[in-house]
């Protein structure tokens, strides 16, 4: 699907929320690095797309219904074989009905599995004042607890995305420490332009978050993104 | 360099020839028509109380019962009548085509009362269809020392300087002007503009990049009309020069202040920061800060690098001012092999050391010494700033006449004068408040910046520092 069927489907279906298989798709058109993601409407379809891609898999339920897919169930990971998707298949429909029986179900999405970096997120909000600012920070604990994020108005400039990733205070976590893993900071710095100017290019998007993506010492990928539309009128 | 329409019109409104107060009285001191004294121009008062017009005529001030009446154009208006009659003089102000409008009057918006919101909307509507420059209201408008145009008879005429500041504040445009000149600091042109429903800071700041006047633009902002332009237009301006902002209503108390002072809109500190980032402008926490910063930028050398020479009159002063410098990220190095050499052929280290920082002690009592010490501080390449802390107890020992106390000081503008680096000096006050102040005069009449305490002095360098190294990375000349 192109980007502008992608949001004339949603405008279509009055949803200001994309789906994450259309918010990687778009984000995928504009040059960011994310897991290709791929949905399946059935049992069968999953289990062929999974093989196609290689073990190991995510699934995560896809339903305009269903915000918080973890706590419905509707999650599995590290799924390493046929006979796995299967089973966590119906695990998660299962779940989902459970919990949640009168919600629109599409199917599934399936995605590799990819490998562990160190987590750190790129969001984008619109300030009232300013238009969209793009923010960054380490992901999980250190995002949520100790707010150790950055901010940029858009757009941003080469100095700018430098700057904002070595404002952290956790900075020198992507420098590698304690044997782990130095993140590659140019790929970051290269992504937030792209975020930058994606965002630059489509005023009509009101949220963004690539949460988490795994930095790695040769690039990084966002591994879930989520995009939110302004609503019309 | 040509001007476009609104920066051609703001200069008739900040040079006017012609300025009329309309509604000052005795009540209010007649605080307009004071503090326009000094203006070089034509002055009028516009008064229909025939209870005023003998001491307005004691002011030497011609008084029109309109502004029609005035027989000539008029550059400039002042108005200070009460709220409900603002939108008779506004209209005035537009059939006389005046050049721009201080609405000094408050009790608009900020006062998140009916008849003041209302009242703000109608003046909006005229002055925008009308086209009127209209600054404010709540707000005192502008201040040209050069021409003598004031908003307080407490501030200076005659003579202009080369900072402009843009306040939404009076008080602190007012401040700013008068702590400013005593530390150097002098203004080219300042406004205050309170409620921003016409012009905004974005307007002054454009008018004041294109003033030649102006070497250094101070803002004093509690909101915007408009994020987007103003981030573009400092993005432009910071390039040019130095801007320091100050974002009053940075906390959660602050930003109910700002919404009953200037009917401001609580905005993100995160966000501020990250425009002054951006933009290269430089953050400013208080009046201080931003005086320290401006009297740095104006009166010492540009730097790029953060190694400083520490120089203390005094061991445990050593210490302090060490850490203070360090504290705001600057570097303290070793000297050079040659300096040391140098130093070790005269410096008497009984109670006294050079490493750097410096404790001179004794030292302190030999004028040539000291120079001395700064020309090697001047001349090493692992320096790139000197500071020099002298010690209020040794001045009041050593330098009891104003003779020698004036020679030292006099050395000192020497020195500053053949030096390639940034000079700063810090003395602190500790008892002698009154005998520092006048050192401190004496230093910024010598154009040696000179700072209270350390930390002041520290936190000035960082950023006169961060400002010079955003234009390197910005690939803009130093």
């Amino acid at each position: 699907m192109s980007k502008s069927q992608i949001l004339v489907n949603a405008r279509k279906e009055g949803r200001t929320y994309l789906s994450e298989i259309e918010s990687k798709e778009l984000l995928r058109g504009a040059g960011i690095s994310i897991t290709p993601t791929k949905l399946a409407r059935a049992k069968e379809e999953a289990i062929s797309i999974a093989a196609e891609m290689g073990f190991p898999v995510v699934l995560k339920i896809v339903s305009p219904d269903v915000i918080h897919k973890s706590d419905a169930g509707g999650v599995k990971l590290g799924l390493g074989s046929e006979q796995e998707v299967a089973d966590a298949y119906d695990e998660i429909m299962a779940s989902v009905k459970q919990r949640q029986a009168t919600a629109k179900v599409e199917g599934v999405s399936v995605q590799q599995m990819a490998r562990p970096g160190v987590e750190v997120i790129i969001g984008m909000s619109q300030d009232p004042q300013f238009g969209p600012v793009l923010m960054f920070g380490l992901g999980g604990i250190l995002v949520e607890i100790l707010k150790d994020v950055s901010f940029r108005i858009v757009p941003l400039t080469a100095r700018d995305a430098r700057e904002m990733i070595r404002d952290i205070k956790g900075y020198p976590v992507l420098e590698g420490c304690r044997g782990q893993e130095p993140a590659d900071i140019p790929f970051l710095e290269d992504q937030l332009l792209k975020v930058s100017q994606f965002v630059e290019q489509n005023p009509e998007i009101r949220e963004l978050d690539l949460n988490p993506v795994f930095a790695y010492s040769d690039g990084a990928v966002a591994v879930d993104a989520r995009v939110v539309l302004e609503s019309e009128g | 360099m040509t001007m476009n329409k609104s920066v051609n019109e703001l200069d008739r409104v900040f040079n006017p020839r012609t300025v009329a107060v309309v509604g000052d009285k005795k009540e209010m001191g007649y605080m307009w028509l004071k503090s326009l004294s000094t203006f070089q121009g034509k002055l009028y008062s516009v008064q229909i109380d025939p209870n005023e017009l003998a001491g307005i005529e004691a002011l030497g001030v011609e008084n029109h019962s309109s502004l029609l009446d005035i027989p000539e154009p008029v550059d400039y208006v002042v108005i200070a009548v009460p709220r409900a009659v603002t939108p008779r003089i506004v209209a005035d102000c537009v059939e006389k085509g005046v050049g721009g409008v201080t609405l000094f009057t408050s009790g608009f918006a900020e006062t998140n009362t009916e008849e003041g919101i209302r009242l703000q909307r109608q003046l909006t509507e005229m002055a925008r269809a009308a086209g009127l420059n209209l600054i404010g209201p709540n707000c005192m408008g502008i201040f040209n020392p050069k021409i003598g145009v004031r908003h307080s008879p407490d501030q200076y005429a005659g003579e202009g300087g080369s900072a402009g500041f843009i306040s939404q504040s009076g008080t602190i445009a007012t401040f700013f002007g008068l702590a400013g000149a005593l530390n150097g600091v002098k203004v080219s042109k300042s406004v205050s503009y309170g409620n921003a429903i016409v012009l905004d800071s974005t307007d002054f700041l454009e008018y004041l990049a294109q003033d030649e006047q102006t070497k250094i633009i101070g803002m004093y902002i509690e909101g915007l009309k408009d994020g987007r332009r103003f981030f573009d237009c400092l993005k432009r301006v910071a390039r040019e020069k130095p801007v320091f902002i100050w974002k009053g209503g940075d906390t959660e108390a602050g930003t109910r202040a700002t919404a009953s002072h200037t009917a401001s809109m609580a905005e993100s500190p995160a966000i501020w920061q990250a425009l002054m980032r951006q933009s290269g402008a430089i953050k400013v926490d208080n009046l201080d800060e931003m005086i320290d910063t401006a009297k740095l930028l104006l009166h010492a050398k540009p730097v790029a690098g953060e190694r400083v020479g520490l120089v203390a009159a005094t061991g445990g002063q050593s210490v302090a001012i060490s850490d203070a410098f360090a504290k705001a990220g600057l570097r303290v190095p070793c000297l050079s092999q040659d300096s040391y050499q140098e130093l070790a052929s005269f410096f008497d280290i009984i109670g006294a050391s050079y490493q750097n920082p410096f404790d001179v002690s004794s030292n302190l009592r030999s004028l040539e010494n000291v120079l001395r010490i700064l020309d090697i501080l001047d001349g090493d390449e692992n320096i790139d700033s000197v500071v020099l802390e002298f010690s209020i107890f040794l001045l009041a020992r050593w330098m009891t006449g104003p003779q020698s106390l004036d020679g030292f000081l006099d050395g000192l503008a020497r020195f500053k004068a053949r030096s390639t680096k940034p000079f700063l000096t810090v003395l602190v006050s500790v008892h002698m408040e009154e005998r520092a102040s006048e050192v401190r005069h004496k230093l910024t009449q010598r154009d040696i910046p000179c700072f209270p305490s350390f930390e002041r002095g520290a936190g000035a360098l960082r950023k006169m520092v961060d400002y010079y190294r955003f234009r390197q990375a910005e690939g803009i000349p130093v």
